[in-house]
């Protein structure tokens, strides 16, 4: 933990409860994230990777432990709009088009907060959308969705951006070229990410760091620095370093977790 | 009769990402109307002719059963007359739909904030809807006299319960997912309910609507049964003492006929505003 963390989490430790049962989801986690930097978390389902993104962001109070995002309680950090959401489900309001779905958090500023927001139709064009800035979302496909959730939760300009498997719910193919659109456009905002994912190449590729999560309850079991060159290409992919550094997330997963080869081969599967 | 026609909108209009040319959708319109007009109008002509050979071969007698030519030429002998009691059941049907949605919309709204709200409220709600509707008409009658207002405010009743039931489910059906990035965005309670709830639950507003169109007009014709000389109710109270059959059945025709039209025009309506619905997605 460095007094420059952009995010530091320290002793987190989350568990829900209720009358029938407890179920302990984070013990003790603690995790900082340099400014700019890209950290993917990874484990098995059950880990306490939502967990952990909902707390960073605001919309769950911890049981216990301290977190700063900029320097402030997650809380204020949501007011004062330095966070982007892109979760699994895009979400979007089907009723509005496109360019109205973009927008939508720019129409949420509260009084107080200065109206500070991105050019929702640079955004358009960003994600390379313009020419279905008014369609409908019942008329796009599933990778287009979510490319309209990312545009949204960049509104703001936030400089935190947390995504909760965003690619998750795409087809393998839109998947694939969904990476290389996220890698290209952080690497031109430089914006600090934490990406959840249960995919071993999508963190590596991705990822400056990959924080490896054991699950029940969900602790950090390794932390892995991501040295390959950017900005990365399709061949990065091919490279003996490549496959080391998944080799070692994999061994990690299998480490840290109870059921350990059938949640590593799940992992290594996505 | 009833079903097919909105079937037949659907195809007249082609959808923004269809149509490229006009000659398709036509054709296709044209193949609706032999596939979903035609069978029920063969029906209903058919029908009409067994009835009215029925009514002649048997010599019923007019004041029992009239034949359908008789109540044809009763109604386009009274156009106007029919054509002004209608507009006045209709008036009092709409505006206490209108009055009865926008009460159920109101205190839908409130309910879905407030659990205790909604414990307190809706027993009363089942209340009113539980009393049967002919049982409270006299009294209206009584508390506001032989003018319109009783008439509206029992389609205003009528209305009111699957409004409420439908607007209460609605609001409270949001996806977990938008509530989720509503929060994330820090969006106020007033902007969740404009921009998230009350958009999401127009779904079930709708189909309260097409429930509650229909009904309201029954309930003006009920409200003007009890009492005053104005509307469809008290034309066919009327007709009935004097036992004048084809003024009653011309009555009950317009009545039907401003069924299925405001049915349409529902349908037509929701198509508009739900064109992002699943409902009406057609691909």
């Amino acid at each position: 933990m460095t007094a420059f963390a952009h995010i530091s989490v320290r002793g987190l430790t989350h568990v829900f409860a209720d009358r029938r049962r407890t179920l302990r989801a984070l013990s003790g986690v603690d995790l900082a994230v340099g400014r700019g930097e890209f950290v993917s978390v990874i484990g098995a389902s059950g880990a306490g990777k939502t967990t952990l993104l909902r707390a960073i962001g605001g919309l769950l109070r911890p049981t216990s432990g301290a977190i700063l995002v900029d320097g402030v309680l997650p809380a204020e950090a949501q007011r004062r709009k330095t966070i982007g959401f892109v979760f699994q489900e895009p979400a979007l309001l089907p009723w509005r088009t496109v360019i109205e779905n973009i927008r939508l958090p720019i129409e949420m500023n509260s009084r107080g907060s200065e109206a500070r927001h991105a050019e929702p139709e640079r955004l358009l064009t960003a994600v390379g959308l313009a020419d279905f800035r008014d369609y409908h979302p019942h008329q796009l496909s599933g990778g287009m969705k979510q490319r309209v959730a990312l545009a949204r939760a960049l509104a703001f300009d936030p400089s935190v951006l947390l995504m909760d498997e965003p690619l998750g719910a795409l087809d393998e193919m839109t998947r694939t070229v969904m990476r290389y659109e996220l890698l290209r456009l952080w690497e031109q905002s430089r914006k600090t990410v934490i990406f959840v994912t249960h995919s071993i190449p999508e963190a590596v590729l991705l990822s400056d760091r990959v924080v490896v999560m054991s699950s029940q309850p969900g602790r950090v079991v390794d932390d892995v620095a991501i040295a390959l060159p950017r900005p990365r290409h399709a061949d990065v992919e091919r490279s003996q370093r490549f496959f080391a550094y998944a080799d070692r997330i994999m061994d990690s997963l299998a480490k840290g977790s109870a059921l350990a080869p059938a949640a590593a081969q799940a992992a290594a599967g996505g | 009769m009833l079903l097919p026609l909105p079937r037949l909108l659907r195809g007249a209009r082609a959808r923004p990402t269809e149509g490229v040319s006009a000659a398709p959708g036509e054709t296709r319109a044209l193949t609706e109307v032999a596939l979903y007009v035609l069978p029920p109008a063969v029906a209903l002509i058919t029908a009409a002719v067994v009835w009215e050979l029925w009514v002649r071969a048997a010599d019923v007698p007019t004041y029992i059963v009239p034949a359908p030519s008789v109540v044809l030429d009763r109604f386009f002998a009274g156009i106007g007359f029919f054509a002004k009691h209608g507009a006045i059941t209709l008036a009092e049907a709409l505006a206490g739909f209108a009055l009865g949605a926008g009460v159920a919309i109101a205190g839908a709204s409130l309910m879905a904030h407030s659990r205790v709200l909604e414990r307190s409220l809706f027993p009363l709600a089942v209340l009113v809807k539980v009393t049967p509707i002919v049982a409270v008409a006299p009294l209206f009658v009584i508390w506001f006299g032989f003018g319109s207002f009783p008439k509206v405010l029992i389609a205003a009743l009528i209305t009111f319960f699957p409004v409420l039931v439908n607007g209460l489910t609605g609001l409270r059906s949001v996806k977990p997912e938008a509530h989720e990035f509503f929060r994330s965005v820090n969006a106020s309670n007033m902007q969740t309910y404009w921009k998230l709830r009350l958009p999401g639950s127009l779904p079930y507003l709708f189909a309260a609507f097409r429930i509650c169109v229909p009904l309201a007009v029954i309930g003006a014709v009920v409200g003007e049964w009890f009492s005053g000389d104005r509307g469809l109710g008290s034309v066919i109270i009327v007709a009935h003492n004097n036992l004048d059959m084809p003024t009653l059945f011309a009555a009950i025709l317009t009545l039907a006929i401003l069924g299925v039209g405001l049915t349409v025009l529902t349908w037509q309506l929701e198509r508009r505003v739900l064109f992002w619905h699943e409902s009406n997605i057609t691909n």
